[in-house]
């Protein structure tokens, strides 16, 4: 067996890719329904780009075989890390391919670094505490418009593509939560990490996990709630992975408007008379399981007529932008959206809504470079564009 | 970093002008030389020899592939198929480096099914999953074989390397349900064989329809794992998809007693498949790691799927089986006949994997290795060959998985024992089982298909000389520049 180096944050995951895998193939297609689901893979072809090849990668630089060099580079980084693999693989570690890719990329970093401009993402956090590169905003702003207290019970975490690329989705959650009357609060947020972890660049990451924990205890949040896919993903799985623990519930926002409508405290005053196809994004599905809450929530909003694209729930073709991809590799994330936007064509809808920051800029991008003239909305834009009492 | 055994293959050409050359013939996108990008197809699930091939090309029509065979054949350079590469037996191992032609990604495509004759015409990348969603969606009247395999498993490569499915009982060898072949030779030529061999030019789609009754030459290409020239097109045939099906299973006590059930099962004509496979076989399907036959428990067990028009001809097969089964009760053998569905519902639906094929099977995907004696066997040498197997088994301290079918209503038998284990860390005790495993099987009369090299070389000794000088005299007229998958048989 080969050592692995215990400062390796992904180690147990490491050490996963030599005993399981027989390379199958049942993680390239959708599992039963045989539809194409990896992005990776059928992009670039080669095994080298799908599941079971990375986890042979592994073996070969774990075990000598293979010698980093630069051509190791887009086989590990090319991946948006969507998960799909995951819900085809029927064998034993089929929930940890995801880790195991993740792990190899720290391995990388180490090695070859990471790919082409995926440095920004930690060099920028450096500088502003955001991967976008934004003078960082404490949210003060935010909080005297909003009036909003220094302590509260809840804390919006609003991630730094809201904050910083989508203001129209985070203003709509914060008039929602304005309107639910419930008791909450901004922190000076930091990036959560979850670019940096996909990326394989893990060096700040615990340090921003132990900051932003010390900033939503010291506004002495018991729940916190976030309208980002890739925020809800890493404040509940990935600062357990990475030994950062907490006191408080982690929610996505659309938890809260679920469980408005269930207590029959949310009534809609107005309809929305449109047909809405709904991309499941990777963060919240395939690696939250969460797939027929936000369709139970749409489905109940009066006139909107949802329709499903062909490849939907744990086999949804991903948006492009998870995984690094968006900013590693920009041309192809966007043909990735571009495919799932064809797909959307079909279906005849006019809004395409999803629950995630960053699923919407990629949808959007390619809405626009292509010429698909659809809206793409998040749910908590939907839900703002309607005439809505609650109930407290 | 693992070494082919022959690196003087670029004797009459520069790799650097092979790597220009196969760019010019599938564009820069479609090549590549990297370490990493050939490092997966180097090795396989089993514990055979790794070696790095050079390139890795993805094909997209005929035209390439017969410039690439103009030029390897020129050149000398080994051509090695692949299709999706969940291979057994080394089977795309490149023995002596050269260039790997990946059919999975490009060539896939279903080109034409033909309904009234009931076949399907494909290229090589076509997969088991592929072919049944097809067929759901378009043709549910008709359906194909499926085996114990991954859904992605390729079809055409199953076929001409005679696998087997589940309707093996009814049909035998995917191999003898082969309609056509298109092949591109040594030198060049492109070869229609079967019923598409009129016409100079293409083939009618709709003249796939027989293998017979001209010379048979579909045999210089089956079974011959790539070593005569390169499948682009195969056409195979589908049956009526009947709308009744139910799967029994029958339990066996006493180690040996199975193979009277399969093969008396096999008789009665009425079942498309008999599967049997070790009690600790089952027991690893229901999530037990490295089960334990108790004293007491049954031995075998075996699926017997049957398929039927109407109700009334399911019951009259079910009575024929009925029949058998008490029969061989009065014999003295202890069986029990029970559905699956209810037996699967009960115990765990994990078992089901075995019923919707083509599926993972879960006890075949649990560690990083798996390897197996896959052979065709003499069905009255069953009886010795169990005890033997399992003793061995026991000897390594593995639990015994034996898989076994029963083909052609019994005319032959399929022996395969199978080998789960952790790659890297157990090839060797791995590799010294397989060994001792082949030796008694080979010397029961059983005849090892998907065959590794290790195990040709074993064959070869057992052979008779006639039999290896024609084999080696055809290999040698088909490829005189041992450019196609060269090593394959000690080749």
């Amino acid at each position: 067996m080969v050592e692995v180096d215990n400062s390796l944050l992904g180690k147990e995951f490491l050490e996963m890719a030599f005993d399981r895998c027989i390379k199958c193939s049942t993680c390239k297609y959708g599992y039963k329904n045989f539809e194409k689901i990896c992005p990776s893979g059928e992009k670039f072809l080669f095994e080298s780009y799908w599941a079971s090849g990375r986890i042979r990668i592994i073996r070969g630089v774990l075990s000598g075989d293979l010698e980093w060099s630069d051509d190791l580079k887009d086989p590990i980084f090319a991946c948006t890390t969507c998960g799909a693999c995951m819900d085809s693989c029927q064998a034993p570690h089929a929930d940890y391919i995801v880790d195991m890719i993740e792990a190899l990329r720290e391995l990388a970093v180490r090695h070859i670094g990471p790919a082409d401009k995926q440095e920004f993402l930690v060099s920028r956090c450096e500088e502003n505490c955001n991967p976008y590169g934004k003078e960082n905003s404490d949210n003060e702003e935010l909080k005297k418009i909003y009036n909003l207290p220094d302590k509260a019970e809840w804390v919006y975490f609003i991630g730094c593509t809201s904050n910083y690329r989508q203001q129209s989705l985070r203003d709509a959650t914060l008039r929602f939560l304005k309107k639910t009357g419930i008791d909450f609060t901004l922190i000076d947020e930091h990036c959560c990490t979850s670019p940096m972890i996909r990326t394989g660049q893990v060096s700040i990451v615990k340090e921003y996990m132990q900051y932003n924990i010390d900033q939503i205890q010291k506004a002495g949040a018991k729940k916190v709630i976030t309208s980002c896919a890739g925020c809800y993903r890493t404040l509940i799985k990935d600062f357990e992975k990475f030994g950062e623990h907490y006191d408080f519930e982690v929610f996505h926002s659309l938890e809260l408007v679920k469980q408005l409508l269930d207590e029959g405290k949310l009534k809609f005053k107005s309809s929305y008379n449109k047909t809405v196809t709904y991309h499941d994004p990777c963060h919240l599905g395939r690696h939250m399981g969460i797939y027929e809450l936000p369709r139970e929530i749409y489905k109940q909003i009066p006139g909107l007529h949802l329709v499903e694209m062909k490849r939907n729930r744990n086999f949804a073709w991903c948006c492009g932008a998870g995984g690094g991809v968006k900013i590693g590799y920009p041309e192809w994330s966007v043909e990735i959206s571009r495919d799932r936007l064809a797909e959307a064509k079909e279906t005849g809808a006019s809004i395409v809504t999803s629950t995630c920051p960053f699923c919407k800029t990629n949808l959007s991008d390619a809405n626009e470079k292509f010429d698909f003239e659809f809206q793409i909305l998040d749910l908590m834009e939907i839900l703002d564009q309607l005439d809505i009492e609650i109930l407290n | 970093m693992t070494e082919t055994k022959q690196r003087n293959i670029y004797e009459k050409v520069s790799k650097e002008e092979v790597e220009e050359t196969l760019i010019a013939i599938f564009g820069s996108e479609s090549v590549t030389k990297k370490a990493v990008d050939l490092y997966p197809y180097s090795y396989d699930m089993t514990e055979c020899e790794a070696h790095m091939p050079d390139f890795i090309v993805l094909p997209e029509n005929v035209d390439q592939l017969v410039k690439l065979v103009n030029f390897c054949n020129t050149n000398a350079l080994p051509i090695v198929p692949y299709i999706s590469g969940n291979n057994v037996g080394g089977l795309t191992i490149p023995e002596n480096g050269g260039i790997i032609v990946d059919f999975g990604k490009k060539m896939n495509m279903i080109l034409h099914v033909n309904e009234n004759m009931m076949y399907a015409l494909l290229e090589p990348g076509v997969t088991f999953g592929q072919l049944q969603k097809h067929l759901e969606e378009n043709y549910p009247h008709l359906r194909y074989s499926y085996p114990f395999a991954p859904p992605y498993a390729g079809v055409v490569g199953n076929a001409i390397l005679s696998g087997m499915n589940n309707m093996s009982c009814k049909l035998g060898s995917m191999g003898d349900s082969i309609n056509g072949l298109e092949v591109i030779t040594a030198d060049g030529t492109i070869a229609r064989i079967g019923s598409c061999f009129y016409g100079e030019d293409k083939s009618d789609k709709d003249s796939w329809w027989s293998r017979y009754p001209m010379p048979d030459l579909m045999g210089l290409f089956i079974n011959w794992q790539g070593m005569t020239g390169l499948v682009t097109k195969c056409a195979v045939q589908l049956w009526p998809n009947p709308p009744i099906k139910k799967t029994y299973l029958a339990v066996v006590f006493g180690l040996t007693d199975i193979a009277a059930v399969m093969r008396e099962v096999g008789r009665t004509e009425v079942v498309d498949d008999i599967s049997a496979v070790s009690i600790e076989v089952i027991k690893m399907t229901v999530e037990l790691p490295e089960p334990i036959k108790k004293e007491g428990e049954p031995d075998f067990a075996a699926l017997f799927p049957i398929s039927a028009k109407t109700e009334n001809q399911m019951r009259a097969k079910k009575e024929i089986l009925d029949l058998t089964i008490n029969k061989l009760k009065d014999q003295g053998i202890k069986v029990i006949l029970a559905d699956v569905d209810e037996f699967s519902k009960l115990f765990n639906l994990r078992v089901r994997c075995y019923l919707d094929l083509p599926a993972a099977l879960l006890s075949l995907v649990e560690y990083s290795g798996l390897t197996w004696f896959g052979s065709y066997a003499p069905t009255h040498k069953i009886e010795e060959l169990i005890p033997k197997v399992n003793a061995l088994f026991l000897k390594y301290k593995l639990p015994p998985f034996i898989y076994m079918k029963i083909m052609k209503y019994s005319h032959y038998g399929i022996f395969r024992p199978i080998i789960r284990y952790k790659k890297f860390q157990e090839d060797e005790k791995v590799h010294k089982l397989l060994t001792e495993i082949t030796e008694v099987c080979i010397k029961e009369g059983c005849i090892p298909y998907k065959t590794p090299v290790w195990m040709t070389e074993k064959m070869r000794k057992h052979i008779n000389p006639g039999w290896l000088k024609l084999f080696e005299k055809v290999k040698k007229c088909m490829d005189p520049n041992n450019i196609f998958n060269p090593g394959r048989w000690n080749t």
